[in-house]
């Protein structure tokens, strides 16, 4: 998988994904989009227009980037969920993450978001504009 | 309508070519563009689960092999690690928060959805066999047009 980053103002980052996200490569996304965060960025766009294939470990990745942008530690995908717990007692819950936003995801990626839950937290735009604008 | 195998050592380097070997011998088997491409993340799920939970990340031999049975495609999946029955797994909630989800433990789920069948037996040498299966014909489940 290739991603070009494309910083658009100090605040947001468009992050264009190419290829396969899977097992082999999610961690690298993830820490990717955390560099962005450390530098400033308080908005992320993930454009997905050129993802064919995503697997449940893509999932873990923008998972952990929503948590991220809110200002939380990126959990361990091996270390279970009680860590997830004792950083997030005080947030608000069941709200979108609006700080992470997807891009134009192929049906069938769009369907591995749907079937996993991840539509209920990430917002998906048709297009890039809209994602920055928005 | 040969059935096909592909062996691999258990690194996650390798899953681009169990993908693959999955859309390159499931349609000659029959499975329309839906079933391959279920087909394909399903089977690419649960390679990564031997993989990184099975072999804890050190290592194994995994074989895949896909084969014809009726109208169905079913993909077996044998590798040498500890026996694990994945209908043992937490069953997990795509209606939890974004706080409150663990982080992982989808790839069974998504099986689960994606194929008819998940069936695990111990072989008698020891390690595990899954078969995964599904329908040559039915509509996606991925969602979109084939």
């Amino acid at each position: 998988m290739n991603t070009t980053i494309d910083r658009v103002s100090p605040e947001v980052a468009v992050l264009a994904l190419d290829g396969e996200l899977d097992a082999s490569n999610y961690r690298e996304l993830i820490a990717t989009g955390s560099r962005l965060y450390a530098d400033g960025a308080r908005r992320l766009v993930l454009d997905l227009a050129g993802l064919s294939y995503m697997s449940s470990s893509g999932i873990v990745a923008l998972h952990s980037l929503a948590l991220v942008f809110r200002g939380l530690q990126p959990p361990d995908p091996e270390a279970g969920w009680a860590a997830i717990h004792a950083v997030s007692a005080d947030t608000a819950e069941g709200t979108l993450a609006d700080q992470v936003r997807l891009v134009a995801p192929t049906p069938a990626i769009d369907t591995v978001l749907e079937r996993t839950g991840l539509k209920r937290i990430l917002a998906i735009y048709a297009d890039r504009a809209a994602a920055i604008a928005g | 309508m040969t059935p096909a195998t592909l062996r691999i050592d258990a690194d996650v380097e390798r899953l681009k070519d169990v993908r693959r070997f999955v859309r390159e011998n499931a349609p000659g088997l029959g499975a329309d563009e839906a079933a391959v491409r279920d087909l394909v993340q399903a089977v690419d799920e649960w390679v990564t689960n031997v993989i990184v939970h099975g072999y804890r990340g050190v290592g194994g031999p995994i074989e895949v092999e896909l084969l014809r049975s009726g109208d169905e495609i079913v993909a077996r999946v044998r590798d040498a690690a500890p026996a694990f029955d994945p209908a043992t797994a937490p069953r997990f909630d795509p209606n939890l928060p974004l706080e409150r989800r663990p982080v992982g433990k989808m790839g069974i789920h998504l099986i689960r959805e994606l194929c008819d069948r998940f069936e695990h037996r111990v072989p008698a040498g020891g390690g595990n066999e899954n078969a995964i299966v599904r329908s040559t014909t039915a509509p996606s489940r991925t969602g979109g047009q084939a």
